[in-house]
C-alpha cells in the first residue's frame, strides 16, 4: 500500500519505494540524493508548514533533518516502514 | 614542501562546523576577499605547526558534493581540483564532518578522499554527538576511510594540535608515494551505501538521535506557537536595536563634538578648519553614530544563525513567502537587509534558484536599512509631536517609524509578487535545505564575525562617505557669495545651482531647495542626506551666533511644512540612494542590466509615494 510523501501523516516513519525523478528538475533530484533521500531509505515526516500554509515539509532522515516543498514530496512514493 | 608555506583547505558539508574550526585554528587573523570574477567569499588565515613552521589555511564554501549546485559549490570544486584561477591547488585537505551526521557527511568526504591529495578527516563536534547519545570509534573510521581521522571540538585546543600534527604527517608521507589514479566517480546511490556502511562500522552504540532538538522543535516549529515565538523574537530584536544603542550613540556624538572643538581650536580660521570641522567631522560623524545599531542587529542575526534558529525561521516563513513567489531561503537575506542591504544581497548567494535569488536581490533595498534611520529619526523628531496616540501608551513618533518599516515590507511583497509574474517569471521557487541541530553559539565566532562587520562599515564611512561629504562641502562653499548678494551662500554655491535644477523636477511632490540639495550627495548613501542637511545648515549659519545655537531640527521646522516632511519620509522608503547597494547588485548579477532596472523602478516608486503622500497631506491642510 503506497502513498505519496506529501500526504503522509506526521510522526510516522515511512520507507521510500519509488522516486519519480522525471517530474523533478535535475538540480532538485541531485539535492534529494545528496540529502540521502533514495529508494529504500526510511524517513519520518516531522513538521508541516505553519499558520499560513501547508508548505514546507520537514523530514527526519537518519540523524539529520531536511526541509523540502510539497512539490518534491509529491514525487516520492512511500509505504509504511516495517519498523514503525 | 620545502620553501613555500603549505596551503591547507578546509572542506565539508554545510553545518559541519567548518567555520568554527577555521576560527579556532586561525583566530582573528583572517583575510576575507572575493575569488576573482565571482562573488564567492574567500576566507583565508594563518596558523603554525607545533614547531613554529607557518601554514596557510583557506575555508572553502560548504558543499554537498563535487557536482556544484551554486557558485559557492563551484568554487569549492575548482579549488580542490586546482582549477580555480589565481589559486594554487591546496597541498592538503582537511575534510570536516559532523560526527553526529556521518551517514550524510561521509559521502562528500569519500569524494574528496578519492582526489588523492594528502587528506585528514576532522571528526568535528564530537561533544554534540555524544550529547545525542552516539559513541564513535575514530580509529575504525580511519581504517575504513584510509586516511587519518582526528576528533575535534572547536573550543578544545587538544584536538587542534592533533589535527595540525596529522596534516603535517599526511603531507610528509604523501610526498614519499606516487599519486594514485583517482577512481571513477561512483553513483550517488553507491556513494551513499558506502557512506552508510562505514558510518555503521564506526558507530559503537547509538540511541535514537536528536531528542533534545526534537523537543524544542515541537514548540518552535508549531504552526501557531512557532509563529508567535518568531514575531516575539523579531520584536525584541528591533526594540533592542533602539534601546541598547542610545547610550553608545551618545558617547560617539560627544566624542565627535570634542574632536570638532579641538580641531576648531587647533586650526586657524580658514579653508582647512572649515573643511575638517564642518565637512569631514560633521559628515562622517553623522554616519558613524549608527555603528551601535548595526552591530546590535547583526549580533542578533549572528546569534540566531549560530544557534540553528534561523533555519527554523526560514521554515516558518517559507509558506508565506511562497505566496509571492519567493522561498524561505530569502528570509535570512531580507532580515539582514534591515541592517544593511549589502550583506543582505550577498547572503542571497545561498538561494539556489536564479529567478528566486534575483527577485530577492531586487526587493532587498526595500527593507528599512539602518542607513535610513538617521533620516527617519531627524524628520520624525522635528515634525511628529512626541505624544501618545489617543491616550494609549503607544507613542505617535514610534508609530510613524513602525509604519515606515511596514510600508517597506508591504512594498517589497507587492513588488516581489509583480516581478515573479513579469520580469523574473519562472518555476515556483524550490526550498530544500538541511535543518541544523540547536547549539550554543560560540562567543568567539560571534565576536569575530561582528568585528568583521564593524570593520566593513567603518571602512565605508572612512572612504565613500568621507569623500562625498568633503566634495559636498566644497561644492557648497564655492564660489563664495559676495557680501552684498541677495542669495544665501548655500544657494549661491555650485551645489546650490545644481539643486535649483533638480528642484524643478521634485517640486511637484513637495520637495524644496534644501531637499533637492540633500538628495544629490545622498545618492552615495542615504544617511548622507542628514549630514548634507547638517553641512548646508552649518555653512548657512556661518558666524551667526543665534543661528548656530539652533539645532538642525529646529531650523528644519521653520523651513519645511509637515506635508513636505512626510513626503520626504515616503521618498526614503523606496529611493535606491546607496552607491554600495547598486555596486553590489551589479557584482551579484554580473552586469548593469538589473541594477539599472532596480534603480529605475525604485525611483519611480519613490516619486509616486512622495507625491501621493504630499498631495494627501496638503488635502488635509498640512501644507
Amino acid at each position: 500500500m503506497t502513498s505519496k510523501l506529501d500526504s503522509a501523516p506526521l510522526g510516522t516513519a515511512v520507507r521510500i519505494t519509488r522516486i519519480d525523478w522525471d517530474i523533478l528538475s535535475h538540480d532538485e533530484g541531485r539535492r534529494l540524493r545528496e540529502f540521502g533521500l533514495l529508494e529504500g531509505v526510511e524517513v519520518k515526516p516531522l513538521h508541516r508548514g505553519s499558520l499560513f500554509s501547508r508548505e514546507p515539509l520537514a523530514l527526519g532522515i537518519g540523524r539529520m533533518q531536511v526541509i523540502i516543498r510539497g512539490r518534491q514530496a509529491a514525487a516520492i512514493e512511500v509505504e509504511p516502514a516495517a519498523t514503525a | 614542501m620545502t620553501g613555500a608555506v603549505p596551503t591547507i583547505a578546509l572542506a565539508g558539508n554545510p553545518n559541519a562546523g567548518k567555520s568554527s574550526l577555521f576560527n579556532a585554528l586561525t583566530g582573528a587573523r583572517q583575510k576575507i576577499a572575493n575569488y576573482p570574477g565571482v562573488t564567492v567569499e574567500r576566507k583565508a588565515g594563518h596558523a603554525s605547526f607545533a614547531d613554529g613552521r607557518p601554514l596557510a589555511l583557506i575555508d572553502l564554501p560548504g558543499s554537498y558534493s563535487l557536482t556544484p549546485a551554486s557558485p559557492d559549490e563551484a568554487v569549492t570544486r575548482d579549488v580542490v581540483l586546482g582549477r580555480q584561477a589565481g589559486e594554487r591547488r591546496p597541498d592538503a585537505l582537511v575534510v570536516v564532518v559532523d560526527a553526529a551526521n556521518l551517514d550524510n557527511h561521509l559521502c562528500f568526504a569519500l569524494e574528496l578522499i578519492a582526489l588523492g591529495l594528502p587528506t585528514v578527516v576532522a571528526l568535528n563536534m564530537l561533544d554534540l554527538a555524544e550529547r545525542d547519545g552516539l559513541a564513535l570509534d575514530p580509529a575504525r573510521l580511519a581504517q575504513e576511510l584510509g586516511v587519518p581521522v582526528v576528533p575535534t571540538v572547536a573550543v578544545r585546543k587538544r584536538g587542534l594540535a592533533d589535527l595540525l600534527a596529522a596534516i603535517d604527517g599526511a603531507i610528509l608521507s604523501h610526498q614519499a608515494q606516487e599519486d594514485a589514479d583517482p577512481a571513477p566517480p561512483p553513483t550517488d546511490a553507491a556513494l551513499h551505501q558506502r557512506a552508510r556502511a562505514i558510518a555503521r562500522a564506526a558507530t559503537l552504540s547509538e540511541t535514537p538521535g536528536r531528542r533534545w532538538t526534537q523537543r524544542v522543535d515541537a514548540v518552535v516549529l508549531h504552526p501557531v506557537a512557532g509563529f508567535v515565538i518568531l514575531l516575539a523574537l523579531m520584536f525584541v530584536m528591533f526594540q533592542a536595536v533602539y534601546a541598547w544603542s542610545e547610550a553608545p550613540i551618545g558617547w560617539i556624538e560627544n566624542g565627535i563634538a570634542v574632536m570638532q572643538e579641538a580641531a576648531g581650536r587647533a586650526l586657524p580660521d580658514g579653508f582647512l578648519r572649515g573643511l575638517i570641522v564642518e565637512g569631514l567631522l560633521a559628515g562622517v560623524g553623522a554616519v558613524v553614530v549608527f555603528l551601535p545599531q548595526i552591530l546590535i542587529l547583526f549580533l542578533f542575526i549572528l546569534l540566531l544563525e549560530a544557534s540553528g534558529y534561523m533555519t527554523r525561521a526560514a521554515f516558518l516563513m517559507d509558506g508565506l513567502m511562497a505566496k509571492v513567489g519567493l522561498s524561505g531561503r530569502g528570509f535570512i537575506p531580507l532580515l539582514s537587509s534591515f541592517a544593511c542591504a549589502v550583506p543582505g544581497i550577498m547572503a542571497t548567494r545561498a538561494i539556489p534558484d536564479a529567478k528566486d535569488r534575483l527577485t530577492t536581490i531586487l526587493i532587498a533595498p526595500l527593507m528599512t536599512c539602518s542607513a535610513r534611520l538617521p533620516v527617519y529619526t531627524l524628520i520624525i523628531g522635528a515634525f511628529i509631536p512626541a505624544r501618545s496616540v489617543g491616550g494609549s501608551p503607544v507613542g505617535l513618533q514610534g508609530l510613524v517609524l513602525f509604519a515606515l518599516y511596514v510600508a517597506g515590507i508591504v512594498g517589497a511583497l507587492l513588488v516581489a509578487f509583480a516581478l515573479r509574474r513579469s520580469v523574473t517569471k519562472g518555476n515556483a521557487a524550490g526550498f530544500m535545505m538541511e535543518m541544523p541541530r540547536y547549539q550554543w553559539p560560540r562567543l568567539r565566532d560571534i565576536a569575530i564575525s561582528l568585528w568583521q562587520r564593524a570593520w566593513i562599515f567603518l571602512r565605508r564611512a572612512g572612504t565613500i562617505i568621507a569623500m562625498t561629504t568633503v566634495i559636498l562641502w566644497m561644492l557648497l562653499s564655492f564660489p563664495k557669495a559676495p557680501a552684498d548678494s541677495e542669495l544665501r551662500q548655500v544657494d549661491y554655491s555650485i551645489a546650490g545651482r545644481i539643486a535649483s535644477g533638480l528642484e524643478t523636477v521634485v517640486q511637484p511632490v513637495g520637495f524644496n531647495h534644501d531637499i533637492a540639495l540633500a538628495l544629490i550627495p545622498a545618492m552615495a548613501a542615504r544617511e548622507v542626506a542628514v549630514s548634507a542637511l547638517a553641512t548646508a545648515n552649518a555653512i548657512d549659519a556661518g558666524d551667526d551666533e543665534d543661528a548656530m545655537a539652533q539645532s538642525l531640527s529646529e531650523r528644519l521646522q521653520g523651513r519645511w511644512s509637515i506635508a513636505t516632511a512626510l513626503a520626504f519620509l515616503a521618498w526614503f522608503v523606496f529611493a535606491p540612494q546607496c552607491i554600495s547597494t547598486i555596486a553590489i547588485t551589479r557584482r551579484e548579477t554580473n552586469g548593469w542590466r538589473w541594477p539599472m532596472f532596480m534603480v529605475g523602478y525604485l525611483f519611480l516608486l519613490a516619486y509616486a509615494a512622495a507625491g501621493i503622500t504630499y498631495w494627501t497631506a496638503v488635502a488635509f491642510g498640512l501644507g
